[in-house]
């Protein structure tokens, strides 16, 4: 046998894998090759190379990384429950977006709504079981509205900002939804129409502040103009050391400066 | 370690009993760095508790375990280079009732497994002192079998080699090594 042919068994020989004649074959070639057999006389003398013992001080390391981890557990079974809470809603919102989700409910919808009609029809109906109705209805038409805002066709996210407009009050959630779709929406008729659509909830503290904030952060000259707008509609005071700080902005649209001029003469 | 999945930290303490000393030495004999590998083994029993949900039925513990060791020491020195120079402190502990010649054999041999590009030190280790199956060690590098046995043996040749340049002129390599840093020769 060459040498060539022992490289493919003499790794098995040396892990001790090879039985029989086999192992013969190997052990008459390291006879009569020198320099096989120093490459499996090495492998022996390895042993030579005494194993090292690690130092006590590494247990008590590690168990005071176990109790540390098991700590921090009780604290992340917290924050787990919260993510799995957050989870489940998402998980709602996936299935409402597939296609057997929208059947589904579309039908909940139109058996829902003929039940109501059955119910407003009857006189006798219970006004209880009315208010829950409506109430399930509302949760109902917000959470189409979240799940269509967070499509990814511009136009199916503008049905959404529509769909928010059907309700006077909206889920927290939506309504930081539809906040988040004003200020970094990819279309620019998009981040109008959720404009529009926050126009009617000025009461909230954090919408006000938001349209400030998208102020200073939107590019478009459309979006900028429609901002000021809406501001001066709301006769947002405090708004005019932003437009203020919007108008010296560099670079600025020659139109949209002129608009923000106007809007600071109306707050002051 | 299906106990520690499923939640049971406790069993941790008994892999690390039966673990550390062996994964210690994988690391001591791969970087000739001691703390260092103190610090690794720490790394490792961390990541197996953060990563033992990944742990699926049927999987070689032993394989597992490394492949976790492997990615720690990369990571490690993804972040900063080998910096550690030669320590003769390193060189095999004298054995009482050594023979003097055992000693220098052992002390060259020692040095030479630390001259041998990285990946060939890392195969003789997990395949020589760490007595892993050629099987376990090809899952783990990615690789068959066939190719972990022929890069075995072109490594057991290089450190023949290398084993005789040290022979020859042991004083010099030393001063090599230690000029050169820990470990000598990169991957290859």
């Amino acid at each position: 046998m060459k040498c060539e042919q022992i490289a493919e068994v003499l790794p098995d020989y040396l892990q001790q894998g090879l039985q029989g004649e086999q192992k013969k074959t190997v052990e008459q070639h390291l006879e009569s090759c020198v320099e096989c057999s120093e490459v499996a006389g090495l492998w022996k003398k390895l042993a030579l190379i005494p194993d090292e013992q690690p130092s006590p001080a590494g247990r008590a390391r590690f168990d005071a990384m176990l109790q540390a981890y098991q700590a921090g557990q009780g604290s992340e079974v917290v924050t787990r429950l919260a993510s799995d809470k957050r989870a489940s809603i998402w998980n709602v919102i996936q299935w409402l977006r597939s296609p057997v989700g929208a059947v589904a409910w579309s039908i909940a919808l139109v058996a829902l709504g003929t039940y109501l009609g059955l119910q407003l029809g009857n006189p006798k109906a219970n006004s209880q079981d009315l208010a829950a109705m409506h109430t399930e209805l509302t949760n109902m038409r917000q959470m189409v509205a979240l799940s269509m805002l967070q499509q990814q066709s511009a136009s199916q996210r503008l049905e959404g900002v529509t769909w928010t407009r059907r309700e006077e009050h909206l889920d927290p959630q939506v309504l930081s939804a539809l906040m988040h779709t004003l200020r970094y929406d990819q279309s620019v008729d998009v981040r109008l129409a959720a404009l529009d659509a926050l126009s009617r909830h000025a009461g909230q503290p954090q919408v006000k502040k938001t349209v400030v904030d998208a102020l200073q952060e939107q590019q478009s000259p459309l979006v900028q103009v429609a901002l000021i707008d809406q501001l001066v509609e709301w006769r947002d005071v405090e708004a005019a050391s932003g437009l203020e700080k919007l108008r010296q902005s560099p670079n600025l649209n020659p139109t949209v400066r002129q608009r923000a001029d106007w809007a600071i003469s109306k707050l002051n | 370690m299906l106990q520690v999945r499923d939640g049971a930290g406790e069993t941790l303490g008994v892999l690390f009993e039966r673990y550390h000393a062996p994964l210690y030495n994988f690391y001591t004999k791969l970087t000739g760095d001691r703390a260092l590998s103190e610090d690794l083994v720490q790394e490792v029993f961390l990541r197996i508790l953060r990563h033992r949900q990944t742990f699926r039925d049927g999987t070689p513990f032993r394989a597992w375990i490394y492949q976790i060791a492997r990615n720690a020491r990369i990571d490690h020195f993804r972040k900063s280079r080998p910096q550690v120079p030669f320590e003769t402190e390193m060189a095999p502990a004298v054995l009482p009732g050594d023979p003097a010649q055992q000693q220098q054999e052992s002390e060259l041999l020692h040095r030479a497994m630390m001259e041998l590009p990285e990946d060939k030190r890392e195969l003789l280790v997990l395949c020589r002192f760490q007595e892993l199956p050629y099987e376990d060690v090809a899952r783990l590098v990615g690789c068959g079998v066939a190719t972990v046995k022929v890069r075995i043996h072109r490594a057991m040749q290089e450190l023949r080699q290398i084993f005789h340049e040290l022979q020859a002129a042991p004083a010099n390599s030393t001063q090599r090594a230690a000029a050169q840093g820990f470990p000598p020769r990169r991957m290859t």
